[in-house]
């Protein structure tokens, strides 16, 4: 049996370098190609991360006098900004390192159950709201701020006067309303509100707290970081529920299960990896947010990144050292939740949210 | 007088070009410490249409991806033609492919799908147009070159499949169980279009099922494999009447081959209370005696080899399937269709000397011994 | 036949008779019938309070002027005053930019946009039309018009733009980025290499670090005499040279650290999608004879085109709130340069000016919602049918 034409060894340069020599290996050509790119871009993600790194042990005059890349080899490594920052301002930064953590724990948690809630509910009850008593909503709303800041009315009194004038008006004039929206609809108004810049609404929400004297506690960002995460976690775990066989549930509930209990003892223990999901997303994002925070928070509820943009704001220019112990003890919780959820979390999960 | 319909392969010459040979040589290939093909030797005529036969997981489909260049050989060798493919990348093995899943481009029209292979190898679109109009005309097609993979019903996509198989008229087919996605109706009626287009094409196919049904329709020869080795090769006849061993005689047919489990013993076979004499010398103590279904008869207790107890008759319609029982062995007899008999009953059964089957319990192969007609 | 005994039991109840009604059964009945409701409305509620009140306030303030008075804010009802500001008005420097006389390029720009919307429109009228889609469509040709107009009047004159031109820059040049980078990376990863789980979780990390840090980070890295790279700008004699000094490479300076920070995003999802795609439609097109280039472009991209669209929809929605790091890294500026829609917005919120943030935020939120809106209707919506 002759071997012609092709037979590996008589390929031209581009064909040997490029064309892969049997099915399941790599090309020399690829192999080199694809792992150099993949090295430099590894190089790209670490070299920031290591750059804080050893920032976070140089000394002001180390810093300042140029570049320094290498340990005990271009300077000498010292703690002191990791003293000062734990030692000297340990106060300031327990009380950032706690606030954060509280305010991450409780937002996430809270989101991630009145989501979850609202999801199951949209992913299995058929909801028909009606258009026109969305509409009275909107203007008992309008009514009560004007009411309140033109004339002075007490924001709890004109609230309560608003509700039970929506309250009313619907009961009476519901019947007479045509259009109805659907479950799509109010999905698409949830995950909408994800368009929504917090720039939009951050100014009334401040004056709101203001009000009632809620400003600088961690109440106000903890509710405040629950629902702009929310559409995140609608999305995510409405497209995990839709995905569970109704059969489970159905089955439940001819046992004798109320759809409550359905939910907590079937439907979410076979959503682990959605929940971790989500959870992890969520926590990252209220761990790491700021602008919101500076706006809530003047001193008692102040966050992690408000502490890091602080050592910015000082006369002496910015604290680059106990910036970057900072940052780096910031990511160290990130990381470990990362660890602890990811055994729950399947690459299909957020694919199968985006795909739907 | 029985008119032999010959089922060879087609030696008109085909409107492709000549058919080649495909050899398979000592090809053997392993998952991690799993050997899942061993030393596969099969040599497929030019314009055959084989079929791998055998249980899931026992290598045929590996086989059929080592052929098509998807899977690395380990071992052995892969000859088409005059070329030696082992180590070939599979675009340029001059093979098509039918997948099981059919593999249909969801976002393409039925002619994007058919005419890929030659868009891939640069044939401009108008001889592209042409063969793409030839190859659905030949799968009956045409009417729907411009509709989407999820328009179709399945026994359509497979159709298509087959097309954008043919279309570039390659050297050799392989189809990966391409009917076990249709409703048996279906399956039948494909089934025999697939058998068509291949005596007219008189491409060399590579088949590969776990239906015997399939496999006894529609191939030259059948390949029987089992965990990964080779056992019997021949035409579907052949590998009916004559099974090579236990496996091959088990699998093969339905309801499967009786089994009766005995021993040896002076030249008497023994096995609860049956008692024949066997012809031909026997070495092996622990034997397996082996009968179809439809070879054998129900008649009264002692007109027979041997006698058992009735278990249950099921009515067909077309037949009565009588089963029965040795000991705690279970038989089956197929019996005419107003055949009647009791529950319980002690009844014979009987069969010609040809078709009791004598095996080797413990290497199932097939004995060269029969039994004797003497009581 | 055999018959099971009865039993009767006096100690058991029978398992299936029926609970008498108690208070607490009535009241779980209660619950259940009205689990529909119970489910969705802490969400509808959480939203309806912290978003919609603040969204119908935020516009409310946007057609005020406040002042501070003695015990807090005082407002007075001020018309389009805000918003005319922005456009027409005093403010029209920063948010739209400075305008000069249209230069011959354009001049070429409008007639070729110009062009290109009368056209799309008109197909869209004479195929399948519906008032509904027209309408729509007209909105979103309006917009590109006036964004192309700005941008005539300003960058293509040879004049500044102002925030509304930052922040499509940040939005469109970065996102591109991220998806051609992030695109990249997924096909890399999903070539046959040993260590896929271990680039996926190493290029994860810059997801992880507060923008905040990521911008301070970068702040160090770009310094070019005292950062790491201070011996390479020497070298090519750019020792002195302050990224934040001119106005373009302070935008690029922060665009490349958005996207580092978010490319790793687009990267995991990409990567999910492509790990999808079944094999048997790449084993097919082997099979079939097509290259490796080939079996991308006309099998697997078509598979992950709509996740493509649907990641890209995400990253634009979040990149047009970009704020943490213009604030930061530049603090908007040099001038306006780098200033972002939020920043502005944040800017004006800082100066006690509440009527005027509110407009330039409710002003984000249109350009949000109506690129948004288009880009979903048209790109995602029409490769799903494709697909």
């Amino acid at each position: 049996m002759t071997a012609t034409g092709h037979d590996l060894s008589s390929r031209g340069l581009w064909q040997r370098l490029f064309e892969p020599p049997s099915i399941n290996r790599m090309a020399p050509g690829t192999f080199i190609t694809v792992y150099a790119l993949l090295l430099v871009w590894t190089l790209v993600v670490l070299f920031p991360v290591y750059w804080v790194l050893i920032t976070s042990f140089k000394l002001p005059l180390d810093v300042a006098s140029g570049p320094y890349f290498l340990p005990w080899v271009d300077f000498t490594p010292d703690l002191h900004a990791w003293k000062a920052l734990f030692v000297d301002d340990w106060e300031d930064t327990l009380k950032a390192y706690s606030n954060s953590i509280i305010i991450a724990l409780a937002s996430t948690a809270l989101s991630v159950l009145v989501g979850s809630m609202a999801a199951y509910g949209l992913a299995r009850v058929q909801y028909k709201p009606k258009l026109g008593s969305i509409l009275i909503f909107v203007a008992a709303t309008i009514a009560a701020i004007i009411a309140v800041v033109r004339y002075g009315v007490e924001w709890w009194l004109a609230g309560l006067v608003a509700l039970a004038v929506f309250y009313f008006l619907v009961l009476a004039l519901s019947r007479h309303f045509k259009t109805t929206l659907a479950n799509g609809d109010i999905l698409f108004w949830i995950i909408s509100q994800r368009i929504l810049a917090p720039i939009v609404v951050v100014v009334p929400i401040y004056i709101m707290f203001q009000r009632v004297g809620q400003l600088d506690t961690h109440q106000a960002i903890i509710l405040t970081y629950a629902v702009i995460n929310l559409p995140i976690v609608v999305w995510l775990m409405y497209d995990f529920f839709t995905s569970i066989p109704v059969d489970l549930e159905e089955s439940a509930q001819l046992d004798g299960a109320t759809r409550i209990m359905t939910f907590t003892e079937i439907v979410l223990p076979l959503s682990r990896a959605g929940l971790a999901a989500t959870t992890l997303l969520v926590s990252i994002l209220s761990w790491n947010e700021y602008l919101l925070a500076l706006f809530l928070s003047t001193s008692k509820a102040q966050t992690m990144p408000i502490l890091v943009a602080g050592m910015a704001a000082g006369e002496r220019g910015v604290l680059w050292w106990t910036m970057c112990v900072t940052i780096i003890v910031m990511i160290v919780p990130v990381v470990f939740m990362a660890i602890v959820l990811q055994r729950f979390i399947s690459k299909g999960v957020l694919l199968g949210a985006v795909k739907g | 007088m029985s008119t032999n319909v010959i089922d060879r392969p087609s030696t008109a010459t085909p409107a492709a070009l000549t058919p080649k040979r495909l050899t398979i040589s000592n090809l053997n290939k392993s998952f991690g410490a799993v050997h899942v093909v061993k030393n596969l030797s099969i040599d497929v005529e030019p314009g055959e249409f084989l079929v791998l036969l055998g249980p899931s997981g026992c290598g045929k489909t590996t086989a059929l991806r080592m052929i098509a260049g998807l899977e690395e050989v380990d071992d052995g060798s892969i000859v088409l033609g005059d070329t030696d493919m082992t180590h070939v990348l599979p675009k340029y093995r001059d093979i098509a492919m039918v997948f099981q899943s059919y593999a249909l481009y969801p976002h393409k029209t039925v002619a994007e799908n058919i005419g890929f292979p030659l868009k891939v190898r640069g044939i401009e679109p108008g001889a592209r147009e042409e063969a793409v109009r030839d190859a659905a005309a030949q799968v009956h097609m045409e009417t729907l070159l411009d509709r989407f993979p999820r328009q179709l019903s399945g026994g359509q996509r497979q159709r298509v499949a087959l097309a954008r198989a043919i279309v570039r008229r390659p050297a050799a087919f392989l189809m990966d169980e391409p009917l076990s996605n249709l409703d048996a109706k279906l399956r039948g009626f494909m089934r025999a279009e697939l058998k068509h287009m291949q005596h007219e094409l008189g491409v060399t196919t590579v088949y590969v099922t776990h239906d015997q049904i399939e496999a006894m329709t529609l191939a030259h020869r059948v390949a029987i494999i089992d965990h990964g080795v080779l056992q019997q090769l021949g035409t579907p006849k052949d590998v009916y009447n004559n099974p090579a061993n236990l496996f091959v005689a088990g699998f093969m047919g339905s309801p499967p081959m009786n089994f009766v489990e005995g021993t040896m013993n002076n030249g008497r076979f023994r096995a609860h209370q049956v008692d024949l004499a066997v012809e031909g010398g026997v070495t092996a103590s622990d034997v397996t005696l082996g009968f179809r279904p439809e070879d054998a008869v129900v008649v009264d207790p002692g007109q027979g080899r041997f006698d058992a107890r009735v278990y249950t008759a099921e009515m067909t319609g077309e037949q009565t399937l009588v089963t029965l029982k040795i000991g705690e062995d279970t038989l089956a007899v197929k019996m005419p269709k107003d055949f009647e008999v009791d529950y319980d009953a002690t009844v014979g059964i009987g069969f010609a000397i040809d078709h009791g089957f004598l095996f080797d319990t413990t290497t199932g192969k097939r004995l060269d011994a029969r039994i004797a007609d003497a009581a | 036949m055999t018959t099971t005994t009865g039993r009767t039991d006096e100690t058991r109840p029978g398992l299936n008779a029926p609970a008498g009604p108690t208070g607490w059964t009535r009241f779980s009945e209660w619950l259940d019938r009205h689990s529909g409701q119970f489910f969705i409305t802490p969400a509808v509620v959480m939203i309806l309070i912290f978003a919609i009140f603040p969204l119908v306030a935020s516009l409310m303030l946007a057609f005020t002027r406040a002042r501070i008075g003695a015990g807090g804010f005082k407002f007075r009802f001020a018309g389009l005053q805000n918003f005319e500001k922005q456009f027409f008005g005093s403010e029209q420097f920063h948010f739209l930019g400075t305008f000069s006389a249209f230069s011959l390029l354009a001049w070429a720009v409008m007639a070729a946009t110009t062009a290109g919307i009368v056209w799309w429109l008109y197909r869209y009228a004479s195929t399948k039309f519906s008032w509904f889609g027209f309408v729509g469509r007209l909105i979103t040709a309006a917009l590109i018009f006036g964004i192309v107009l700005m941008f005539s009047a300003t960058l293509f004159s040879g004049s500044p733009f102002g925030t509304l031109g930052v922040t499509l820059f940040y939005v469109f040049v970065g996102c591109a980025i991220q998806f051609a980078i992030g695109l990249g990376l997924a096909f890399l990863c999903s070539q046959k290499i040993r260590g896929r789980g271990f680039f996926r979780v190493v290029f994860f990390l810059p997801l992880m670090i507060t923008p905040i840090g990521v911008g301070y980070a970068f702040r160090m890295l770009a310094d070019t005499s005292k950062g790491p790279f201070a011996p390479l700008w020497q070298a090519v004699g750019l020792g002195d040279f302050t990224w934040v000094a001119n106005a373009w490479t302070a935008r690029m300076f922060i665009v490349v650290a958005d996207s580092w920070q978010w490319i790793p995003f687009v990267f995991i999802i990409l990567l999910a999608a492509l790990e999808n795609v079944p094999r048997d439609f790449v084993e097919a097109a082997e099979v079939d004879g097509a290259s490796g280039w080939q079996i991308f472009s006309d099998i697997t991209w078509p598979q992950i085109m709509p996740v493509a669209a649907t990641v890209m929809l995400i990253r634009v929605i979040e990149a047009f709130k970009i704020v943490d790091l213009p604030n930061i890294m530049t603090a908007g500026g040099p001038g306006i340069a780098t200033e972002s829609m939020t920043l502005h917005s944040f800017f004006a919120w800082r100066s006690f000016d509440l009527g005027q943030s509110s407009a330039i935020a409710y002003l984000l939120l249109f350009v949000t919602v109506v690129v948004c809106v288009s880009f979903f209707n048209l790109v995602v919506l029409g490769r799903i049918r494709q697909s």
